[in-house]
């Protein structure tokens, strides 16, 4: 009984979509539906954006993390980090109490970490300040240190920065005072003074010694400094600058000429005199290439700090300046 | 039609958002058990390699020792133990990024820069080096440059008294002849002389986790394809 269909049972036949477009095809105002629709779409689509409220807090912790702590994320890689480093077993090897006690202290942390920008610690605590700070500085100098300097650089670096290679001088000088007034000497005039310390000088640079010039002219040590070497700032430190400045000015084995001072008239004679000299490249390569890199470190955090200036909006009050 | 296509879409991206739940989900070692996931991961961290990674470690993957980018499509890594979570943490937080948690343990010290080798020493040490990953050297200069190896440079405390490493330093394995900045020589003289302080940037937050998680699979599922499949792969 079965007979081919007719066209009208052709035409059920077709599906839904399709006899849809080819009504609005039909239609004779067909141009306008589809933007019409596509309009309206739109217009519902924005609303729906506009007017959506705030993304809905998490209930539950997503995947690839352990805990949510006020809605941060502790995420399941830092947890696996810090049970390892902390039982030294592999992850799957550590019981669940351990794994249980890592957590635990992991969101202890987070919530103190919270606490503190709910306290405000960045802008209220110098410590926390300097660590964020130095923080920063550590990232934008990494990648400059990846950039090793050549010799050339490095030698140049050297020249320019020749002076923070000096070596201090060491000297071991005897400091002679002829005593002038006061109770040490009451009779005793200034002018004399520089007369018998001239005669003495003369007796010293002919050979005479250090005793003979305390026994026949009455020098006695002036006790400022121990008979051993010292480098210069301590010279400096126990002499005071007139004196340093004559005594940094002889050589082995030279007599100063006599200087008054404000305890009396001062002989000072050079046992051994090493003057402060520029360690040579080759000796301190090493201090050359820290300080190097230090400098790197810096260069890249000026550089960093201007860029930041650039991009930020710093209004001073009036009569300030920076 | 519109609905359709719309409902096909949603379906579709229903059906991956299942398929990142599990990724993540599964903890990271586990995931090359599943066949399934690694697939689906791979063909996720193809075109985010070439878009993110390709430029430093080629689009062949093969590294580029200019830049001392290493080879990811060999199972010689310098960090970890090359399972998905070691290769993960990489990437999460890269190395020598300044932060605390990427890998920067140490560098390698600029022997000859600063002064610690003499050229003579540095190039006694590549030739043991060139001994010890199995190529041609010259006898006495080897011998002596393993003196100064377990001596005053002090080599095997990164790299280790067999020479074979450490993965927790990032120091590479000298004896698997495989060499992030080159390895003739010449490339052996310079990393000893001025010292290797690469660096890579750490990619959490600006990658997902999801996509971070990809990556690690993806990578370590070509680590461990045969030398032959690598070469024919190409372009990722």
């Amino acid at each position: 009984m079965s007979a081919a269909p007719a066209d009208g049972q052709a035409a059920v036949r077709r599906s839904w979509p399709r006899r849809m477009l080819e009504r609005a095809l039909a239609r004779p105002g067909r141009s306008s539906v589809l933007p019409l629709a596509a309009v309206v779409l739109g217009l519902t689509l924005a609303a729906l954006g506009m007017f959506r409220g705030a993304p809905a807090p998490l209930v539950e912790v997503p995947p690839g993390y352990v805990a949510l702590v006020n809605q941060k994320g502790v995420l399941e890689s830092d947890l696996i980090s810090q049970v390892e480093n902390a039982t030294m077993k592999r992850f799957d090897e550590a019981t669940p109490e351990e794994k249980r006690r890592v957590l635990r202290s992991m969101i202890d942390e987070e919530l103190l970490v919270q606490r503190a920008l709910l306290l405000d610690l960045p802008e209220t605590t110098i410590e926390v300040r300097e660590a964020m700070q130095q923080g920063v500085e550590a990232q934008v100098a990494e990648p400059y240190w990846s950039l090793p300097p050549s010799d050339a650089e490095l030698r140049a670096y050297y020249d320019k920065t020749r002076s923070d290679y000096t070596n201090d001088g060491t000297m071991i000088v005897h400091d002679l005072v002829m005593h002038v007034g006061g109770f040490q000497n009451a009779n005793q005039s200034t002018p004399q003074a520089l007369s018998d310390a001239a005669d003495a000088v003369y007796r010293l640079r002919s050979g005479a010694s250090v005793d003979y010039a305390k026994e026949h002219y009455g020098f006695v040590d002036s006790n400022r400094l121990p008979a051993v070497e010292e480098l210069d700032f301590v010279v400096k430190m126990r002499l005071g600058d007139k004196l340093f400045e004559v005594a940094s000015a002889l050589g082995n084995g030279e007599i100063s000429d006599p200087v008054v001072d404000v305890d009396g008239v001062h002989v000072l004679v050079m046992d051994i005199r090493r003057p402060a000299s520029v360690a040579d490249f080759s000796s301190v390569r090493d201090k050359v290439y820290q300080a190097y890199r230090r400098e790197q470190g810096e260069r890249a955090t000026a550089e960093n700090v201007r860029l930041l200036r650039s991009q930020a909006e710093i209004i001073l009050a009036p009569g300030q300046e920076e | 039609m519109l609905a359709v296509a719309g409902g096909i879409a949603y379906a579709h991206e229903v059906r991956h958002q299942q398929w990142r739940d599990r990724l993540l989900s599964t903890l990271p070692n586990d995931v090359p058990d599943d066949p399934a996931l690694v697939a689906f991961a791979r063909a996720e961290a193809a075109p985010l390699f070439a878009q993110h990674c390709a430029a430093c470690h080629g689009a062949d993957m093969r590294g580029q020792p200019a830049l001392g980018a290493p080879s990811l499509a060999d199972n010689v890594w310098l960090y970890g133990d090359g399972g998905v979570y070691e290769i993960e943490r990489t990437i999460l937080y890269g190395i020598r990024t300044g932060n605390s948690k990427s890998r920067s343990v140490t560098d390698m010290p600029a022997f000859g820069q600063r002064g610690v080798l003499s050229d003579a020493d540095i190039r006694n040490v590549v030739q043991y080096v060139l001994k010890v990953s199995g190529r041609r050297y010259q006898v006495e200069a080897a011998n002596e440059g393993r003196r100064i190896y377990t001596g005053n440079a002090n080599c095997g405390d990164c790299h280790a008294g067999d020479a074979r490493g450490d993965t927790y330093y990032g120091a590479p394995n000298l004896t698997a002849n495989v060499w992030n900045s080159g390895g003739e020589p010449d490339d052996l003289y310079k990393a000893i002389y001025f010292g290797q302080h690469r660096t890579m940037q750490a990619w959490f937050p600006t990658l997902s986790l999801f996509q971070i998680r990809a990556l690690a699979v993806y990578l370590y599922a070509v680590s461990r394809e045969p030398a032959a499949a690598v070469a024919s792969r190409g372009t990722p």
